[in-house]
């Protein structure tokens, strides 16, 4: 296989391997972090097709995913303190309050 | 001009109905009595431009609606016929409009008893210059309003408010006829205008109708209207409104509205002798019916009210053997008597202080001359005695139904000289059970007894004497360019002078019998009764027939109502249809709301699963 | 030698990806996170996207992954979830890898994907990026800082919560 092909493959796959990170760990800050293990298989996603296009349109996104990835997590980690003050622990089963 | 007539009522309802209570009796008498002697005054000039003119008058008052080629207009019209029809109905109207300040006087709802006459007043109009079959059904739907209120006028009393209900009802099923008889007139003919109708049925074409359907039809409506058998059962009951109320609307002028409508289609008529049979065998059957049960009921007014459906039974025998003119004839004088019959009535229940039963009358003749006076005419002329004015008007209608060559027949003639018979005697012994003999009342009333004021003893005296020279108007001759007299065969001629004879003869007969049995202490008539007993039970029962219609058509119908329609329709079907969808809702939101489980990885996982369908679905339609 | 390097830095990444939903301690996930991170700025680096490589490592390393340790070391990791690590969802979650990895890679396998020429060098330089970012990009750059700006009112709002609920 050619880079591009084997690049978008390790994007899907890091995409992937997020999502299912959200979904089995129970540690808040664990998902947290696969969030950002999604957010970086887009990026290299997207890299990857700018640099094939040779077009800095590409790039300029990629910054700006950057500037949104870092004000996501300014707000995230802070929520998740709060959340942890409250209850007293970071496992994700606890925070069950709107169920039905 | 004509509009003018019909307008002037309909004011007089406005102003008595908006203003009366706040602007006192004095106005609402004014008004209320005004108006309709205004209309009648206007009728009259009507009635002398119209013999000026020789043609009938056409006024056409507004365009009411116009559905493809055909404009439905209200337009009035006077000729012969309705000319007849106003006089009577403005002038008999006006007169009971008086007597009606003098008897409701001290009743609260003086100004709402006026606006109602004035508002009967104003739909009967309607209803006699209406030109198209359209514009008189809407007064006869009115008048059938107007009655309904009328009625039920003290409407506290659950009993006088059902008669209402039950005039109004029985009226409405007459009406069906009514509405299927103008559906086939107008797809058929094109046209509702009556003189158009008849017309299309005196050209040398007859149309591709049935003219005995027609007359079928129509005569159903007038059935229901002017009381006949089946659906006579209204007009006792109706008898629970006040005393004018019963002699304006169930004696003169609402009843007289089917006899009216059979006379003005004469046209349909002439070439309808299956219908023209069935008007007449029903006309003389519902005359003998009620005339039985007129002779014994106790109830001063319920006498009159059954001998109005008979009366009217005799106005049906006319018109169903070809006499159009002279059952006319019959409804003016029948207006005269009755209205003065039903008024002095009211005299004499006003005089006994609210008392109706007959029973407790009694030696009145002394104490109230002026009501005995003019009640005596009255039943004098209902008798038939000459040269009162219903001898000639019952004398003809007995002749046509022995010669007419349009129907008549000998049995018709027995059957209704019978009839003539029993209402002689019922009314001479009514006169006879209330003005004669020992006094029945108790010492209180007995005191109380005193002539009514000159506002009612007034509107007797000119009734009375309208009764007595009435006859001598010529009406038949003057309708007869309109409305021909049927022809006779020239052999029954030689029995024109015996049968005058014998309707003299029997009416001077009922005379006696009330006089032999009533008169002295009336013992004899108490073995008469103790004899007959079980005739004397069925003939009280009005023979069974309110409570025959109660167990065949009006449980059923309640049963009907009730399981069928109630219990099934409505609460099963419809409440259960729409508590069937909320509880479907429910149980989806039920369902659906599991997904709310609070756990994030749920949520994730939904998340994914929605990726991967998105995935899917592209590939399967991009 | 390119290609080897290339492969390289992708298996580190994988491996740095897959690391994360199977080590237990925090820390330890947030370091193999990094791993990640820092293979993926060599890949970029590899392609001849500098500029990108180093604000991958500038920012996402250095700052976000920064902020992310010092939350961890912040808070009390020996609660439940570090004894059990998965969450009930494990088996679904694994069939819905498999099955979405399935469906990913059909779709790339189907598609025309060229090799690709690796552009001039000096396309993405900074001077023609920060040229282009803030002549055509402009609008953009204007919106991502009205979007910093509310990311900075946000902290202060919670900072003010909890400064209230103390008190």
């Amino acid at each position: 296989m050619n880079n591009t092909q084997l690049l978008l493959s390790l994007s899907t796959v890091l995409f992937c391997l997020g999502l299912v990170g959200v979904i089995v760990r129970r540690n808040l800050l664990v998902m947290l972090m696969c969030m950002e293990l999604m957010l970086n298989g887009v990026i290299l996603s997207l890299v990857t097709l700018s640099q094939q296009a040779a077009s800095t349109t590409g790039a300029v996104l990629v910054f700006l995913v950057f500037v949104v990835a870092a004000a996501e997590i300014a707000i995230a980690v802070p929520i998740v303190l709060l959340l942890a003050r409250r209850k007293h622990t970071l496992d994700a089963d606890a925070f069950s309050d709107l169920k039905g | 001009m004509l509009t003018l007539i019909v307008l002037l009522p309909l004011l007089g309802f406005l102003l008595n109905g908006l203003l009366g209570n706040r602007l006192g009796k004095a106005f609402v008498s004014a008004v209320g009595c005004g108006l309709p002697i205004l209309a009648f005054a206007t009728a009259i000039a009507a009635f002398q431009s119209f013999q000026a003119a020789g043609a009938p008058l056409v006024e056409t008052a507004f365009r009411w609606a116009l559905i493809g080629d055909f404009a439905f207009e209200i337009t009035f019209y006077l000729d012969r016929l309705s000319s007849v029809m106003v006089l009577i109905v403005t002038g008999v109207g006006s007169l009971i409009h008086v007597y009606s300040t003098g008897y409701m006087k001290e009743d609260a709802s003086y100004a709402r008893y006026f606006a109602y006459l004035n508002l009967f007043l104003f739909f009967m109009l309607l209803l006699v210059l209406g030109r198209s079959l359209l514009v008189l059904f809407v007064g006869w739907e009115g008048v059938g309003l107007a009655s309904y209120l009328l009625i039920g006028f003290w409407f506290e009393d659950s009993v006088k408010a059902a008669a209402g209900k039950k005039a109004f009802i029985t009226n409405r099923i007459g009406d069906a006829g009514f509405l299927l008889g103008m559906f086939v007139i107008y797809s058929t003919l094109g046209t509702l205008e009556m003189d158009e109708v008849n017309a299309a049925f005196a050209g040398p074409v007859l149309p591709a109708v049935s003219a005995s359907l027609i007359g079928v039809l129509l005569f159903i409506g007038a059935t229901g209207k002017s009381a006949q058998i089946p659906l006579h059962v209204w007009l006792p009951d109706a008898m629970a409104g006040p005393t004018p109320v019963s002699a304006l609307i169930h004696a003169a002028t609402m009843v007289t509205a089917g006899v009216y409508l059979v006379a003005r289609l004469s046209g349909v008529y002439m070439h309808a002798p299956e219908a023209s049979e069935v008007v007449a065998v029903i006309g003389v059957l519902t005359a003998f019916f009620a005339a039985t049960i007129a002779v014994v009921q106790t109830d001063i007014k319920k006498v009159l009210a059954y001998s109005t459906i008979s009366q009217l039974g005799f106005m049906f025998l006319a018109l169903g053997v070809g006499a159009y003119g002279v059952a006319v004839f019959h409804l003016y004088t029948h207006a005269f008597f009755k209205a003065c019959l039903f008024l002095g009535a009211g005299s004499v229940i006003h005089a006994m202080g609210g008392e109706q039963d007959v029973r407790k009358m009694g030696g009145l003749y002394r104490k109230i001359p002026w009501t005995f006076g003019t009640f005596a005419v009255a039943t004098a002329a209902i008798a038939g005695l000459p040269p009162l004015a219903g001898f000639f008007s019952k004398d003809e209608i007995l002749w046509f139904a022995f010669a007419s060559e349009a129907g008549g027949q000998t049995w018709l003639w027995a059957l209704a000289s019978l009839t003539a018979l029993l209402t002689s005697f019922y009314m001479f012994r009514l006169l006879w059970l209330t003005f004669f003999g020992k006094p029945r009342m108790d010492e209180h009333t007995a005191h109380h007894v005193h002539e009514s004021p000159v506002s009612m003893t007034g509107v007797l005296v000119v009734l009375a004497v309208l009764s007595a020279i009435g006859g001598f108007l010529s009406i038949p001759h003057f309708l007869e360019p309109q409305l021909p007299l049927p022809a006779v065969s020239g052999h029954l001629h030689h029995f024109e002078t015996p049968l005058i004879v014998a309707s003299v003869v029997i009416a001077l007969a009922g005379l006696a019998a009330a006089a032999f049995l009533y008169g002295g202490d009336g013992s004899r008539a108490a073995r008469m009764q103790e004899r007959f007993k079980g005739l004397h039970r069925v003939l009280s029962g009005k023979y069974y027939v309110d409570e025959l219609y109660e167990a065949v058509i009006g449980r059923p119908l309640v049963w009907i109502s009730d399981r069928i329609f109630l219990r099934l329709g409505d609460r099963v079907l419809i409440d259960g249809s729409l508590h069937g969808l909320t509880g479907l809702a429910r149980l989806t939101a039920g369902v659906l709301g599991r997904v709310q489980t609070g756990s994030l990885h749920l949520y994730v996982w939904l998340v994914l699963a929605g990726i991967f369908a998105c995935l899917a679905w592209s590939w399967g339609h991009v | 030698m390119e290609q080897a390097l290339l492969w390289f830095f992708a298996l580190a990444a994988l491996a740095g990806g897959a690391l994360m939903l199977v080590l237990r301690h925090p820390m330890r996930v947030a370091l193999a996170l990094i791993a990640s991170m820092l293979s993926l700025a060599g890949i970029y680096a590899m392609l001849g996207v500098h500029v990108i490589a180093v604000f991958q490592v500038l920012i996402y390393v250095g700052a976000v992954m920064v902020f992310m340790v010092y939350a961890i070391m912040l808070l009390d990791v020996r609660d439940p979830s570090f004894t059990r690590r998965y969450a009930g969802y494990l088996l679904p979650g694994i069939a819905g890898l498999a099955v979405l990895a399935w469906t990913f890679f059909h779709a790339i396998g189907n598609s025309q994907l060229e090799a690709g020429t690796p552009p001039a060098t000096t396309a993405f330089d900074v001077q023609p990026f920060s040229a282009a970012f803030l002549n055509e990009f402009w609008l953009y750059f204007e919106l991502t800082s009205v979007l910093l700006l509310a990311a900075v009112v946000a902290a202060i709002a919670i900072l003010k919560a909890r400064r209230g609920n103390h008190e």
